[in-house]
């Protein structure tokens, strides 16, 4: 809190064309908040001039603010346009080819000239040390680094500015690793470099490989920006730690993400999930299916019991065609596809439509943005439906060039022999149809009823569809945030200080002893957790760690993770935690087996909480709902046809105001499409929950 | 039906997409062995009623075309009304009935009702490590009848609307010498084609069973048409090609294109052998589908429908169609000859259209033996990837898996020694001159897996380790595929097709695998390309000089 009682939160938030501010002031006398947000433009390759021009332009004096986070598209960027820096490898003798032969599958495999991602490191930087290790870690052959200054030698000549180590088995015993990594520091200390034991202690030395090249080549990237970041803060006279959000869902210190800059790929999409797992928290709604649809992609992931999911099953550029990159760090379990506002539609050779996954981007951006767009669009398609109100096109700052749209759907309507309207609602429904299958991956997929979940939707695209995504799920109700579409902005300034820690450990459960020497392992692994938090200033009791204990059947692969009580160890309690393993299992899989079970390792996650907002109640004034109607307007609602419709303008709602649809809800960043019989409800802080009466009606 | 039907059919023909995929991750996730969750040696998909693909799964492109030949078998073999049951699960493996490959490949297949009426199946595919025969992992090159090569299931239903029949998972126990990764492998299908099956009839009452049927019926009349009008662009002719096998003996295949029909007659090759490299009828159509997918659309939609312009011609009692109680356990090598031959016939002609040759073999590899930690008997089973053939404008791929496999995965090194025991002293490229050309073909690769036990065992089935790949345009041919057995004593054993070779701890097994053919005269190629070979080791230096003539 400041000196004048006051907090003030900020997130910022770099994304691939615009830079966003979120300013949360609270004051704790009066209970008084102040919520601002502004917009400017990205601005390449120096990022971080364009987070100081947004605190300029939302006119904050640094000197107030008690938690600053940032948050950046800037790492999975240089990845996907490829320009990160001239990256060597160092491995095991006898492997140097893992990273290029990579797992061998052909997605696409019908097609014979499908071609092979390339390695992000040639195979002339790519060399090798001798020595091994077992799989439990023990040393098999000792390392022998004489070839080391030869080979950093060579890299210096060839140009290499970052480098990374991965030997096999470092997760069980990360050694000979350290040994390498300290030896290229000590003969070569101006080079940026990574050993993967530093980002994952997981198996699977392609998936590891992967992960520390990637997180190699774009350090001395992020390094820059990150440095670039604090000391313009700092010049601009903030003081407390700076927080980098993770893809997580929590953030990190500034030092933590410039040493592993890795983990902020998904950094973006993690704060909104998070937002929607607080505002879950704060409704008392535990278990949601959070829905993020911005303007290329829409995302979606599951939070049950209050708690977002974090896996390292994380890959980019991987799709059904493409094998794509795998990055093994923690990341919030999300699906992602191709479909958002941009997503153009388009015909195949045999007359059938499809939405996505190519996106007309900003630029030209939709056929109504007026920038010279020639595509349909599904923005456009809603503006050709009535949903979108051309006159209040992004939030009154455009006008929604109608004329260019009717061209646009020339072609379309031509080639499908179909009138512009039916070819609309065609587009609507089959972007909504993908987004329902993501939306089943996450849940239905997962052994989770819709019917017994919240969706949450946000982004400039997410309450658009929410209602008819909801309908064909069958969710009970769907809720939109206040700000929907700032939502991700706020969920960082609701973020934890958390780390995930992913460790491998094989352990035969019923083998004499094994559990004794596993709980070991456990307790020294937690007191390591909370030992680094200590040793960063954070008070012991501010700590809170979570352990979930990986268990399969014995020959299994895949493990189900059973969280674990606080006052419960392996030895004491095996039997409960068996009992909880199989019902699990079973919920994923429909059986349980009598085969005997193995430990693989172990997911612990250590979490500083560094303080949250209290959202306050909005005012209640007494207004009518009357006031906030803005019109009528007629809406198609395809399969439900077309219907005379109310407008509302949401910044004239507020607490307990009520209403059916159909009806439109309209803000400056988003659109909210509440079909006929739905039942809208204002919440004390301004959300809106949107109960579904009907079942499936839409699609 | 009205216009917005039209919709209503593609997001139908989605969501079946969606299921099958569905179906695939739910079983890779819950199955108990590597070659399962890991390798993903399997399938699942979708048929109608009658049996015919309307979607299938991610997964292998040589198991989309089993499925739906063994629902129909299994139709076939159930012909009175109450036979086939809401709930019931059938299981086939019986490659001469309906199971179309080799008996480890276990297909299990549910039927889908709605209103009590049968609206289609869910079917999927998985190769289970062992089911019993002579041989532990019940693959041996010694296999005269299919009798020595394990249990044979022709359609046996295996669940009784919901209830597993007891006798026949007893039976199943006992046929294996891994009954635990039996089980957990079924439990992992059964589970796959329930889930597909609850989505499938979720979707059938969501918008009603005529639609539901009418949009497989549209499906499969896009597939046909997504054929035709590839065969249109296509000039009309009649191709032929024999092809030397490294055994000696001599493929054939004639192909005739016509506007609406490509015939491929492979009546005029040998007939079937002792051994267990026989291929079924449906094995050799499977061959012919995957060459068909790969000229006209492969990434066009593939189902029943995408096959009707193809005829297939064969002779009963051939190789290619051969009769009970023939062997064929290593059918697959077999399999992807015919596959490779008919896509040469077709690359000469069209060489803008498909790749030069590539390693072109599963390469199956098989150790075995006692676990030297756990001291559990543990099989591994694995395909093996190789370097793939280059094409106009471009190098082929290294180091990736077969024609026959696709969203296969190899076995990570640090998963391999713990699982198995054995030490796997490298994974590299095999930089083994070859493959040369304007383009040049990809890189196999060499593994070296030291063992740990005593009385281990390896099999294997490779082929083109006599007959390198082909190159293509004056490109040069590939390298050959082989193991190396190197003793404790340093001697050096040469295999291609054996088994149950008895390995001691210390023996070290060398797997390489080939180059694929190169594209072009080698003299064309760009020097600066040469050059980057040298300096990333891909060609040595003599051959940059003497084939490529760079002067360096």
């Amino acid at each position: 809190m400041g000196k004048d009682g006051k907090t003030v939160r900020v997130a910022t938030d770099v994304g691939g064309t615009f830079t966003d501010l979120v300013y949360f002031e609270s004051d704790a006398a009066t209970g008084d908040q102040i919520i601002r947000t502004a917009k400017v433009d990205t601005t390449p390759p120096n990022f971080a001039q364009g987070v100081l021009n947004v605190i300029q332009k939302a006119a904050v004096d640094l000197n107030t603010v008690d938690f600053l986070v940032h948050g950046t598209t800037v790492v999975i960027n240089a990845l996907t346009e490829r320009r990160g820096v001239k990256t060597a490898l160092i491995t095991t003798q006898g492997f140097r080819d893992i990273l290029e032969i990579a797992r061998a599958n052909r997605p696409d495999y019908f097609n014979l000239k499908w071609v092979k991602p390339a390695p992000f490191v040639p195979r002339y930087l790519r060399q090798e040390v001798s020595g091994r290790l077992h799989t439990d870690g023990s040393e098999r052959e000792a390392l022998d680094l004489s070839h080391l200054p030869d080979m950093l030698r060579t890299f210096r000549a060839d140009g290499v500015q970052a480098i990374a180590i991965c030997l096999l088995h470092a997760y069980a015993n990360p050694a000979h690793e350290q040994a390498v990594l300290s030896e290229v520091q000590r003969l070569w200390p101006e080079v940026s470099v990574v050993a993967s034991h530093q980002i994952t202690r997981e198996w699977r030395e392609y998936e590891r490989s992967s992960t520390t090249v990637l997180s190699a080549y774009v350090q001395p990237i992020a390094a820059r920006y990150l440095d670039n970041l604090e000391a313009g803060l700092r010049e601009g006279g903030y003081e407390p730690p700076l927080y980098i959000m993770q893809s997580n869902c929590g953030v990190d210190s500034v030092k933590h993400a410039r040493d592993i800059p890795i983990t902020m790929v998904e950094s973006g999409p993690a704060s909104g999930f998070w937002a929607a797992a607080e505002l879950g928290r704060l409704l008392d709604e535990p278990n949601l299916l959070a829905l993020d649809i911005g303007g290329t992609t829409a995302k979606c992931s599951l939070v049950r019991n209050g708690q977002v999911s974090i896996k390292t099953d994380y890959w980019i550029e991987r799709n059904r065609l493409n094998a794509g990159y795998p990055i093994m760090v923690p990341v919030v379990d999300l699906v992602e596809i191709g479909n958002g506002g941009g997503s153009i539609a388009w015909v195949d050779e045999f007359d059938k439509l499809h939405v996505g996954p190519e996106s007309a981007g900003a630029l030209p951006g939709p056929a109504a943005y007026g920038n010279g767009g020639t595509r349909v669009t599904t923005t456009d398609a809603n503006l050709a439906l009535g949903r979108i109100n051309p006159d209040y096109f992004c939030g009154g700052e455009l006008v929604a060039d109608m004329a260019a749209v009717r061209r646009a759907f020339v072609q379309l309507s031509e080639r499908l022999q179909l009138p512009v309207d039916e070819v609309a609602r065609g587009i609507v429904r089959i972007a909504n149809d993908n987004m329902v299958n993501a939306l089943k991956l996450v849940s239905l997929s997962r052994g989770h009823d819709p019917r017994e979940l919240t969706l949450v939707a946000f982004g400039g695209g997410g309450a658009m569809h929410a209602v008819a995504l909801g309908q064909e799920l069958g969710v009970r109700k769907v809720i939109v945030p206040r700000g929907a579409s700032v939502f991700s902005a706020w969920g960082m300034t609701m973020s934890d200080l958390r780390r995930d820690l992913f460790i491998n450990r094989f352990v035969e459960a019923e083998r004499d002893g094994a559990l004794a020497q596993t709980q070991a392992f456990l307790d020294e692994l937690m007191h390591n957790a909370r030992a680094q938090f200590i040793s960063e200033a954070i008070a012991p009791e501010q700590v809170d760690l979570q352990v979930y204990c990986k268990l399969r059947y014995q020959n299994q692969e895949h493990a189900v993770e059973v969280a674990l009580n606080s006052d419960e160890s392996l030895t004491e309690h095996w039997p409960v935690i068996a009992q909880r393993f199989h019902s699990l299992y079973e919920q994923h899989y429909t059986y349980r087996l009598q085969a005997p079970l193995e430990v693989i390792g172990f997911h612990l996650v250590a979490v500083a909480q560094i303080g949250k907002l209290n959202l306050q109640a909005l005012p209640i004034t007494g207004r009518p709902l009357v006031e906030a109607h803005k019109g009528q307007r007629p809406v198609d609602f395809a399969l439900e046809g077309i219907h005379d419709t109310a407008i509302y303008d949401y910044a004239l709602l507020e607490p307990q105001m009520h209403f059916s649809g159909p009806a439109i809800i309209e803000d400056a960043g988003s659109t909210v499409v509440v079909h006929p019989g739905n039942q809208v409800l204002v919440d004390r802080l301004g959300n809106l929950h949107i109960t579904l009466t009907q079942e499936g009606a839409a699609s | 039906m009205s216009n917005l039907d039209v919709f209503t059919l593609d997001i139908i023909q989605n969501s079946l997409q969606a299921i099958a995929d569905e179906m695939f991750t739910a079983m890779r996730k819950a199955a108990m062995s590597p070659i399962i969750y890991e390798v993903l040696d399997m399938g699942t998909g979708i048929t109608d009623a009658q049996g015919d693909i309307a979607s299938s799964g991610a997964g292998i492109p040589a198991f989309v075309g089993v499925l739906d030949k063994a629902v129909k078998q299994i139709l076939l073999q159930h012909p009175a009304p109450g036979e086939i049951e809401e709930g019931d699960v059938f299981i086939t493996n019986d490659p001469h009935s309906g199971g179309v490959t080799h008996l480890n490949d276990v297909v299990l297949a549910m039927p889908v009702f709605a209103k009590g009426r049968l609206l289609a199946w869910t079917a999927n595919i998985a190769h289970w490590n062992d089911v019993s025969g002579m041989v532990p992992g019940s693959l041996s090159t010694e296999a005269t009848e299919i009798f020595q090569e394990g249990l044979r299931l022709a359609s046996v239903k295996l669940i009784s609307r919901g209830q597993p029949i007891r006798s026949v998972l007893q039976i199943l126990r006992c046929n294996t010498r891994m009954p635990d990764f039996m089980e957990g492998d079924l439990w992992a299908g059964i589970a796959a084609v329930r889930g597909g099956a609850t989505r499938l009839q979720a979707l059938s009452e969501k918008y009603g069973i005529e639609v539901f049927l009418a949009a497989m019926r549209a499906f499969m009349e896009l597939g046909e048409k997504t054929s035709l009008s590839a065969l249109l662009s296509l000039p009309p002719g009649h191709l032929q090609k024999e092809e030397r096998q490294d055994d000696g003996s001599v493929f054939k295949v004639a192909i005739q294109i016509t506007e609406r029909e490509l015939i491929i007659d492979l009546r005029d090759n040998p007939d079937q052998c002792a051994g267990p490299t026989n291929l079924s009828r449906d094995g050799t159509v499977v061959a012919a589908q995957m060459a068909f997918k790969a000229l006209t659309a492969p990434q066009g939609v593939t189902n029943g429908g995408t096959f009707r312009p193809l005829r297939v011609l064969t002779r009963p009692g051939s190789l290619f169609d051969a009769r009970p109680p023939a062997a064929e356990g290593f059918y697959f090598e077999n399999l992807i000859r015919v596959h490779d031959l008919i896509l040469r016939c077709l690359a000469e002609r069209f060489p803008e259209r498909l790749p030069a040759g590539n390693f072109a073999s599963v390469c199956a590899t098989i150790i075995g033996g006692v676990h030297p930690d756990t001291g559990r008997a543990f099989t591994l089973v694995e395909p093996e990837i190789g370097g793939w053939g280059a094409e106009r404008g471009r190098d082929g791929n290294n180091a990736v898996y077969s024609g026959l496999h696709g969203e296969t995965f190899n076995c990570p090194v640090e998963v391999c020694e713990a699982r198995y025991g054995l030490y796997v002293e490298r994974m590299a490229l095999n930089d083994e001159p070859g493959g040369h050309g304007q383009f040049r073909g990809g890189r196999g690769i060499c593994i070296d897996y030291r063992i740990r036990a005593d009385a281990s065992f390896l099999t294997c089935g490779y082929t083109r380790a006599v007959i390198a790949p082909w190159g293509l345009e004056q490109g040069l041919e590939g390298t050959h595929n082989y193991i190396v057995v190197v003793r404790q004593d340093g001697a050096r054993e040469r295999y291609a097709m054996a088994s149950s070779i008895s390995l001691d701890a210390g023996d070290l097994v060398q797997v390489r695998t080939g180059a694929g053919g190169g594209y072009g005269l080698p003299a064309d190629r760009d020097p600066q390309a040469v050059r980057d070979d040298v300096k990333n080791g891909y060609v040595d230096v003599d051959t940059a000089r003497s084939v490529y003539g760079l002067p360096l």
